[in-house]
């Protein structure tokens, strides 16, 4: 009784625990210094080489895939044709053809939209829990199996893979006994319940 | 909540562990659910709301020299992302312009026109009236400088460039008064 009742108490800190980070999280993301509109005022000095030409639209086409179109439902900024996503798509390209590197282009756009505008959440506080949680969640369940199964084979003192007893046994229980012969008796024809040949 | 259905005969060990690992899995889920049941999942919180407001420099679409923030500090300011082509900045449109001529210069009312051609706004402000200055936003730089979703979006900045509030959707009179005071702007 003490046992579970620790037990539960426990259950019951971890899901605030994590109940409060989910919603905690917003917060502390607001809390983050200030800045301009310039990018350069949001995410510093560009960090990365200036791009151009070719390699300039390859590049500007996979971070804008990493950009959510914040008009659309589920798009990337590169796949939707929606005017904001043109125009978030241009300025993409303008920054990194100033030099600019992913990190500081997602981050420049997170600063205005939050972190929805990222389509994959960055690994990062609570967000852990999104790329890590179903893998422990399988560890947790496989060991909860594995556990289960040993000690029901302790405790129970019936291994299930023990073979079967024979027809002639009988079970402790005396008065189950009685019956078990009396069906026996019946069924079988065995007198007495006793399988015949046998001495006793 | 402590022995739950086991208080008769002998409990079977493995209900409990079954109802505790539910109870982990569950329980932040229904907090979560109930503790935003009132809130629209459209919205998203503007992570700029008690930051400062992105600095911008626009061209007014009447002439004359490019608009910045900075010049506007002093005086709270009521920054909205409009468009012709919206329903709802149509509904709008006259409450903020019977606001801007009661606040007179205590504030300055500013609209930017988001994705907009720049004759249409001319004839719709032609039509509607306008008390305050439109600025022209080519490219939507200050639009996605402050995360704009959609419009009508309205930012409230107080006197030191700071943004108090922002309100999405159409403002009408008491909302407006409301985020008025917010900003500083007790009327």
């Amino acid at each position: 009784m003490r046992r579970t009742g620790g037990s539960l108490r426990r259950a019951a800190g971890l899901a605030l625990i994590a109940a409060g980070a989910w919603l905690g999280a917003p917060l502390a993301v607001a809390q983050g210094p200030s800045a301009g509109g310039e990018p350069s005022r949001v995410v510093g000095p560009p960090r990365g080489s200036a791009l151009a030409g070719d390699a300039l639209s390859a590049r500007a086409e996979d971070v804008a895939g990493l950009l959510r179109c914040p008009v659309c439902q589920g798009l990337s900024v590169a796949d939707s044709p929606a005017t904001m996503a043109v125009n978030m798509k241009a300025q993409v390209k303008d920054m990194l053809a100033q030099g600019y590197d992913e990190e500081q282009i997602l981050a420049y756009f997170e600063h205005s939209y939050g972190e929805f505008v990222r389509l994959e959440p960055p690994l990062r506080g609570v967000n852990w829990l999104v790329w890590l949680g179903p893998l422990l969640a399988l560890a947790a369940g496989g060991a909860l199996v594995a556990w289960t199964l040993r000690s029901r084979r302790r405790v129970g003192g019936q291994d299930p893979l023990a073979p079967l007893p024979g027809p002639g046994t009988l079970p402790d229980d005396p008065e189950l006994a009685r019956h078990l012969r009396r069906v026996r008796e019946l069924a079988y024809g065995w007198a007495h319940g006793r399988p015949p040949g046998s001495s006793s | 909540m402590s022995e739950g259905g086991a208080s008769k005969g002998k409990p079977r060990p493995f209900n409990r562990r079954v109802l505790l690992a539910g109870l982990v899995v569950v329980a932040p889920l229904v907090a979560v659910l109930v503790m935003n049941l009132g809130r629209n999942p459209h919205l998203i919180a503007s992570p700029l709301v008690g930051r400062a407001a992105p600095d911008f420099v626009l061209r007014p679409l009447d002439g004359g020299e490019p608009v910045t923030l900075a010049s506007l500090r002093g005086r709270p300011v009521v920054l909205n992302f409009w468009a012709t082509w919206c329903v709802p900045c149509f509904e709008e449109h006259a409450v903020l312009v019977s606001a801007a001529r009661a606040t007179g210069d205590r504030a300055h009312f500013i609209g930017v026109v988001y994705q907009d051609d720049e004759e249409q706004v001319r004839a719709f402000l032609a039509r509607q009236g306008s008390a305050y200055p439109s600025l022209l936003d080519p490219g939507s730089r200050t639009a996605i400088a402050f995360g704009i979703f959609g419009v009508p979006e309205t930012f409230f900045i107080d006197g030191e460039g700071r943004i108090a509030a922002k309100h999405v959707g159409p403002l009408d009179a008491p909302s407006l008064e409301a985020k008025l005071r917010l900003s500083g702007l007790a009327p």
